[in-house]
């Protein structure tokens, strides 16, 4: 099986929002701001205005004039509204008849500039774990609160209290395709191409920054060169909207890498404070103290925080917990999500702490985890309940696979086990309209294909399996938030759980409205002759006799499907403070890592990976085996190289691909796909999301092989092997 | 700034440009004046490998190199490795292997990879292949799927 957009994407055929281009059309720059906290005191942009090929040049200043209420949304300002938040923040952007007029009339705006206390790095505010007191610190902007049981009795009668803190470093999704993006007003609307993972997200956020009402606005999706949720909001949206305004041009605008890299929006660092008590063997009580960066962001703080500490539970039975979460302001740039996003750093901490703990206590890492581990009808931290879930199943097969290595492991290898959980089928809800024509069925939804398979693809699966259709006779089409129906987005490894589920009721009513057409209970389509063949029993009939004259005329039988998700509710009485998220529909994934560590210079080297991945029902193997190899390397990364370097005045010294190191082909070990089926979810044919649960255990893995190796634990995200030989004492 | 005029012998036809400014890189080139876009902007500064081209058979990253400086020369890019039968096999390998998620680092991975195979004889071994793709990034597939599209090709070549 073979994905339709392939070859094309091969050959260089198709248009990524990098190739995005109009008659007429200017190039945009940003002016960004060269320190990282501070106040704009005058900025002449009048220079700018006068340079080589300049059409529009739009600031602070200039947004009354082009917007109805001048795009002051105090959540999310287009150019700071009284601080400066951080180095490389927007605050102007021009336009220009070509790219390099735009940048160079970029670098001449020389604003006058106050600068404030920069506060850069969390390890330079709270060296240490922070005390009550300094938890009421202002830069303390965010808190999220829970409690359960009687968690003081518990820390009382334990036979033991294992308490350890852990550090993780930001890391970037750096999707090969840098942002970029194109509008222009045509009729008094705003139209907007994007490489966006959500064209109705970029309109509605447009829509708020800009004041504007979402009806005057059209987002369009191209193909995404890699989104990685790096691509799910508006971001350089609002700024090519205005200059298209002020310049009455389209104007295209996109980052260079290093500006990727310093506009952020991606996982900054964490500590985590974890103290877990133990009775007879088994944990009764968990302690959960997470302080996370949360950069400049202004919205979603309690959410990036409420988000990340419900992984510091886990996948396990906890009688009593208290879990607290605090949102550190710092002069970085805003958080953002980044696959599965913070669930890799939260289970690093908490899989390293389960794995010494049982290490500690004498127990089998493995059999340790499966005293713990959810089953189906047990209740999370929430209450709310727990479905059918491959965490048990998973684990077994791991053990079997952990003994084989086991056999024989050379001197200087260890092998770690992780767990993570995943929640798919989330956002709003999702809508697909079907058209079956007597030549083959296709698919009219709102999302562009981000390179999972799971829009191009994985809709396409579900319509197969369900009409009995190939591959081939099904076509996704895409349309704009104008012409499309409503969808979330792709991300949340929700496309096939959730928009899926709306496909697969569309074709379950075009199947219906068929066999009562032909009297029978069931159908099921074939082709034949380039012609969809109607199959009931022995009775064949083809499709274009069975249309009705107008269906003939309209182009054949039309379904629209819809899924809105259910609301979920947490039990509200054990949250104090702040909201913590209701996960649904479970995934689970556990992987084992063999690794061989360097006692000289504290390299680690990944030998063999395997991953047993909870995936209800795999709709297409295939593209599931490549979602599970990619999200272990782009772990790899996280466990052993990549990290964002921001020095204590606010700069980050490592942006761009010389020095942020990402996994490269000779890197990655053989990885060994396992499915674990049978635990159905809530998508279509109990499939379950699996874009980002392959990503979330990596980094836990390796850490706790690395343990195993050595008998020593790091604390601190990415292994690099400097971190490693300081744990060694080489250092 | 001498903005000058430019020759290339581009995919196997010879092109002029005219006021080609002098710290134009071939990239831009390549995109916005021949319109060959199949070459992808990535970091721009030799880190991915994205915008990976031939010029004179040679894999060259056309984001560091200024077009002025091969004037005259041969550049091939994929548009024009799709039309030759080594591009065909390699794009067949990367498609049935599912090597394609995302597919913008692909064409880099393409050129590099058919650029070490348009020689006359027996293909270098894999080992010696892959070698010639660490310069190449992928963030979607894990590489192992490439690993499979190379072995592929070789076998297919042996």
């Amino acid at each position: 099986m073979t994905r339709s957009d392939a070859e094309p994407k091969a050959r260089g055929a198709v248009e990524y929002g990098t190739d995005l281009a109009a008659p007429h059309m200017l190039w945009a720059a940003l002016v960004r701001s060269p320190i990282p906290h501070g106040r704009i005191v005058r900025m002449d942009l009048g220079p700018a205005r006068e340079m080589p090929g300049v059409v529009a040049v739009v600031g602070p200043d200039d947004l009354r004039d082009l917007l109805p209420k001048g795009a002051l949304e105090a959540e999310r300002p287009v150019f700071p509204l009284d601080e400066i938040r951080y180095r490389g923040e927007p605050i102007a952007a021009v336009a220009a008849e070509t790219l390099e007029q735009a940048r160079a009339a970029a670098a001449a705006v020389a604003p006058e500039l106050e600068s404030l206390r920069v506060d850069a790095r969390i390890e330079d505010i709270f060296p240490e774990w922070p005390s009550e007191a300094a938890a009421k610190d202002p830069r303390v902007v965010g808190h999220v609160h829970a409690r359960y049981g009687d968690l003081d009795a518990k820390f009382r009668n334990a036979e033991l209290v294992h308490s350890e803190t852990y550090r993780t470093s930001g890391v970037h999704q750096v999707a090969i395709e840098p942002h970029a993006c194109l509008a222009e007003v045509r009729d008094g609307t705003f139209h907007v191409r994007s490489s966006t993972q959500t064209p109705f997200g970029v309109r509605d956020d447009l829509a708020s920054i800009l004041g504007v009402p979402p009806s005057r606005l059209v987002v369009e999706g191209t193909w995404v060169g890699g989104g990685f949720g790096g691509k799910g909001a508006a971001f350089l949206e609002p700024y090519a909207v205005l200059l298209a305004v002020a310049s009455g041009r389209p104007v295209k605008l996109s980052l260079t890498f290093e500006e990727e890299f310093e506009l952020g929006r991606t996982t900054l660092p964490s500590i985590i404070r974890l103290d877990t008590a133990v009775s007879r063997g088994r944990i009764v009580g968990r302690r959960v103290r997470l302080l996370l960066d949360t950069g400049a962001s202004l919205p979603g703080r309690d959410f990036a925080v409420g988000y990340s500490i419900g992984f510091l539970l886990g996948p396990y039975r906890t009688e009593a917990y208290e879990i607290e979460g605090f949102a550190l302001q710092t002069n970085q740039p805003p958080f953002g999500p980044h696959r599965a996003p913070f669930a890799p750093q939260s289970v690093f901490a908490l899989e390293s702490h389960i794995d010494g703990l049982a290490r500690r206590l004498g127990v089998d890492p493995i059999e340790f985890r499966k005293l713990h581990a959810w089953r189906e009808g047990d209740r999370t931290a929430y209450d709310q309940p727990v479905g059918p879930f491959g965490l048990e199943a998973g684990l077994e097969a791991a053990a079997r696979t952990a003994g084989v290595w086991r056999t024989g492991l050379p001197p200087g290898h260890g092998i770690g086990v992780a767990c993570g959980f995943w929640s798919t089928a989330t956002g709003a809800g999702g809508e697909a309209r079907l058209r079956l024509r007597p030549n083959g069925l296709t698919i009219l939804q709102g999302e562009r294909e981000i390179g999972n398979g799971s829009v191009i693809r994985g809709l396409a699966a579900v319509a197969e399996r369900v009409l009995g259709l190939p591959d081939d006779a099904i076509r996704v089409e895409y349309g704009d938030t104008a012409t499309a129906p409503f969808d979330s987005g792709v991300f949340g490894s929700r496309t096939l759980g959730a928009l899926g589920q709306a496909v697969e009721k569309a074709a379950r009513s075009l199947a219906h409205t068929l066999a009562s057409r032909v009297g029978a209970p069931a159908i099921r389509l074939e082709m034949k002759n380039d012609q969809v063949v109607v199959v009931a029993g022995r009775r064949r009939q083809k499709l274009a006799d069975l249309l009705t004259p107008a269906e003939r005329t309209a182009g054949g039988v039309v379904a629209l499907g819809k899924h809105y998700a259910p609301e979920r509710t947490v039990d509200a009485s054990r949250v104090l403070a702040g909201t913590v998220y209701p996960y649904q529909d479970f995934t689970a994934a556990v992987h084992l890592a063999e690794v061989e560590v360097d006692r000289e210079t504290g390299h680690v080297r990944v030998v063999r990976y395997a991953a047993f991945q909870d995936v209800g029902v795999a709709v297409d193997p295939p593209g599931l085996t490549g979602q599970v190899e990619g999200g272990v390397v782009m772990g790899l990364g996280t466990a052993l190289s990549e990290e964002m370097l921001w020095t204590p005045e606010g700069r980050l010294a490592n942006p761009g691909l010389l020095d942020y190191r990402l996994p490269r082909i000779r890197d990655v070990p053989p990885i060994h796909v396992k499915t674990i089926e049978g635990f159905a979810g809530a998508g279509p044919f109990g499939a379950k999301g699996v874009g980002e649960p392959p990503i979330i255990p990596v980094p836990a893995a390796v850490a706790n092989a690395v343990a195993d190796a050595t008998g020593t634990r790091v604390f601190e995200l990415p292994l690099t092997p400097e971190r490693v030989a300081r744990a060694l004492k080489l250092l | 700034m001498s903005d000058g005029p430019l020759t290339l012998t581009l995919n196997g036809k010879l092109r002029q440009f005219e006021k080609v400014p002098d710290s134009e890189r071939l990239l831009d080139t390549l995109r916005w004046r021949a319109g060959l876009k199949g070459t992808k902007e990535g970091c721009r500064t030799g880190g991915c490998g994205a915008c990976t081209v031939l010029v004179n058979g040679e894999p060259t990253l056309s984001c560091l190199l200024l077009s002025h400086e091969i004037d005259a020369e041969k550049v091939t890019t994929i548009e024009g490795l799709a039309s030759e039968k080594i591009g065909r096999v390699v794009i067949k390998a990367f498609t049935e292997a599912g090597a394609v998620q995302c597919g913008y680092c692909t064409p880099g991975f393409v050129v590099a990879l058919a650029a070490q195979l348009r020689g006359a004889g027996p293909p270098p071994s894999v080992e010696s292949l892959l070698d010639g793709l660490e310069g190449n990034l992928c963030r979607c597939t894990g590489y192992r799927a490439i690993q499979k599209a190379v072995e592929a090709v070789h076998e297919a070549l042996k």
